[in-house]
């Protein structure tokens, strides 16, 4: 009799496991409310990139409003210059992050440009390192994230 | 004393607030934005003109009937009316290497025509700026190399938003200096007399070391400037031992806005101290050493529809002093005795100042007006020379990368010391107003 209850226990938690793997929700503490959830790509050596990938994160939360999306901004390879110390972007990345956009950086490309520079380049205080950016691309659009790459 | 330390303290303090990138002529020209520059930016602009006067002729004196240089348009005095590309700048400008903001470049070649692809024997294409800059002691940025001095407003700001076709007369006279080897007191007929100048216009530039940064506190920006130069303008390298010293101040209340057009309210006031050598002085050959001191204060205003600006400048030294009689340098006299030289007075004093005023009819139209005056060489009744100008103008804006500039100046010019019916006076008398019109396009 227990063996014959367990068989439809197991077979409706194995349900339940595949059906959550083939669609996937994010899951964010920071956007509970968040109906849409972007990540937006820059690897561009552009500036005038930089300048396009603040603007569309700040137009998405004009649209949708700061507790309805939640965007993450991966900045790798040329791209990472947006994250540094110095870039002369820092009052709006200061604005978005207060508005809860997320910055990810690439510990790859740090290590890059380590070498290059001979020291480790200073970051953003409001960027997150990520082991690769796109390794964090990938995880996030597994999880259901949109993918824009500006 | 202490009181003075005090305020000192507090301005130190107030300084230090923070650093910012400001938009102003020292960070715009001799700083990129940092880790969002790119490593190398092309960019420039052409200026094709026209530019017209009546074309009198000198009403009196040894040149009499002869072309008047003042109503020929420069900087080839063969015509009074006349198109010609007045400028044609293309450059290139950046960090060179993207990961390291603490060094950006900027290069600038001129291939228009004017003083500084004109004069001294110039050339068809000539570097207007070549210089780099360091950004890694705090509050203390450097540029080595050619480029603009910390100076005049008229002279500091991009030309290509500058507001007229031409220059003030105290700024085209005194403060674009012409670098002359004699006084132009040598008489005959040989081709020296003439005293053309021996190096290409100053065109507010020269090659040296200046220390400069910008700070913000609060809506204020300050910003400071000293530099140490050759005093030789764009020519590569110096022609005497003796350097020129600048120095700079410009406080400013931000509106908003951002670059070249950005809004506020700055107060600035400058200094420049230098040598020059002539080698034929009052009739005698040999190098004699002279001071050149320039300085001034003024302001500039541009909030909504409005713009305003004023300045006021003086020379010590090393006057220029047009050309005898009023003609084209070179000339020869109706007699046939003697050639027009360019003139310097070594010796002499000026000063100058303008009020600018602009509105902004609408998006795309500003209507200009601004009143100049020159006192020129103020150290002898007879020798001074005032110049007063009313410039008309209207700027058509075709996108922010394109105008048109059209200008009418009524030009007048008098000897004080002279009676109104003295040669002097009756040449300055034939001075026409001048018509111009400039496009602008910029890539």
């Amino acid at each position: 009799m227990k063996i014959k209850m367990a068989w439809p226990c197991l077979l409706f938690l194995a349900a339940l496991f595949l059906s959550a793997g083939a669609v996937a929700e994010p899951d964010n503490e920071d956007k509970p409310f968040a109906e849409k959830h972007v990540v937006l790509q820059i690897s561009d050596p552009n500036p005038f990139k930089q300048t396009l990938v603040l603007n569309v994160a700040n137009n998405l939360i004009k649209h949708y409003g700061q507790d309805k999306i939640d965007i993450e901004i991966v900045a790798f390879g040329p791209g990472l210059r947006l994250l540094l110390a110095d870039n002369s972007n820092l009052s709006r990345i200061d604005g978005l992050s207060s508005q809860g956009v997320r910055f990810s950086a690439c510990s790859n490309t740090i290590k890059a440009f380590t070498k290059k520079l001979g020291k480790e380049p200073k970051l953003n205080p409001h960027s997150t390192r990520v082991s690769a950016g796109v390794v964090r691309i990938m995880d996030l659009v597994d999880q259901g994230y949109t993918l824009i790459k500006p | 004393m202490k009181k003075f330390i005090g305020y000192a303290a507090v301005l130190t303090a107030s300084m230090m607030t923070g650093s910012a990138h400001a938009a102003n002529w020292l960070m715009l020209q001799g700083t990129e934005s940092s880790s969002s520059a790119p490593r190398a930016k092309v960019w420039g602009f052409i200026q094709p003109e026209f530019q017209s006067t009546s074309g009198t002729e000198l009403a009196a004196g040894p040149w009499k009937g002869q072309d008047a240089a003042f109503n020929m348009i420069g900087p080839d005095l063969d015509s009074s009316d006349t198109f010609q590309i007045r400028r044609a700048r293309i450059g290139v400008r950046g960090t060179g290497f993207g990961l390291d903001s603490g060094v950006n470049y900027f290069l600038l070649v001129e291939a228009g025509n004017n003083g500084i692809t004109k004069l001294g024997g110039g050339g068809a294409v000539k570097a207007t700026d070549a210089s780099v800059t360091f950004n890694y002691i705090p509050h203390a940025r450097f540029r080595v190399g050619l480029f603009k001095t910390p100076g005049s407003e008229e002279g500091l700001m991009a030309i290509h938003v500058f507001n007229y076709v031409n220059f003030t007369s105290m700024a085209r006279q005194q403060l674009l200096e012409r670098f002359l080897a004699e006084d132009g007191s040598r008489t005959g007929t040989d081709k020296e007399v003439t005293n053309a100048p021996v190096s290409a216009i100053g065109a507010f530039r020269d090659i040296g070391v200046q220390v400069f940064d910008t700070f913000k506190n609060g809506n204020w920006e300050h910003s400071y400037a000293a530099m140490v130069g050759n005093g030789n303008g764009i020519d590569w390298s110096d022609n005497d031992s003796n350097k020129d010293y600048y120095l700079y101040w410009a406080s400013e209340l931000v509106f908003g806005g951002k670059k070249a057009r950005r809004q506020g309210w700055k107060m600035f006031a400058w200094y420049n101290d230098g040598t020059r050598t002539l080698e034929y002085v009052n009739g005698v050959a040999g190098k004699q050493e002279f001071d050149r001191k320039r300085w001034g204060f003024g302001t500039t205003y541009l909030k909504g529809k409005w713009r305003a600006a004023a300045e006021f400048t003086w020379a010590d030294g090393m006057i220029f002093n047009g050309s005898d009689g009023g003609a084209v340098a070179g000339s020869l006299n109706n007699a046939g005795t003697s050639r027009a030289s360019l003139n310097m007075l070594p010796e002499d004093k000026a000063d100058g100042w303008y009020v600018d005023l602009g509105y902004k009819v609408m998006p795309q139209l500003e209507l200009d007006v601004r009143y100049d005056i020159l006192h020129r060489g103020t150290e002898t009744d007879k020798g001074q020379r005032d110049f007063e100008t009313w410039t008309l103008g209207a700027q058509w804006f075709f996108n922010k990368k394109a105008r048109l500039i059209a200008n009418y100046e009524i030009r007048s010019a008098e000897a004080p010391g002279w009676s109104s019916s003295a040669p002097p006076n009756k040449i300055l008398d034939g001075m026409d107003d001048r018509f111009s019109v400039q496009i602008l396009a910029i890539f």
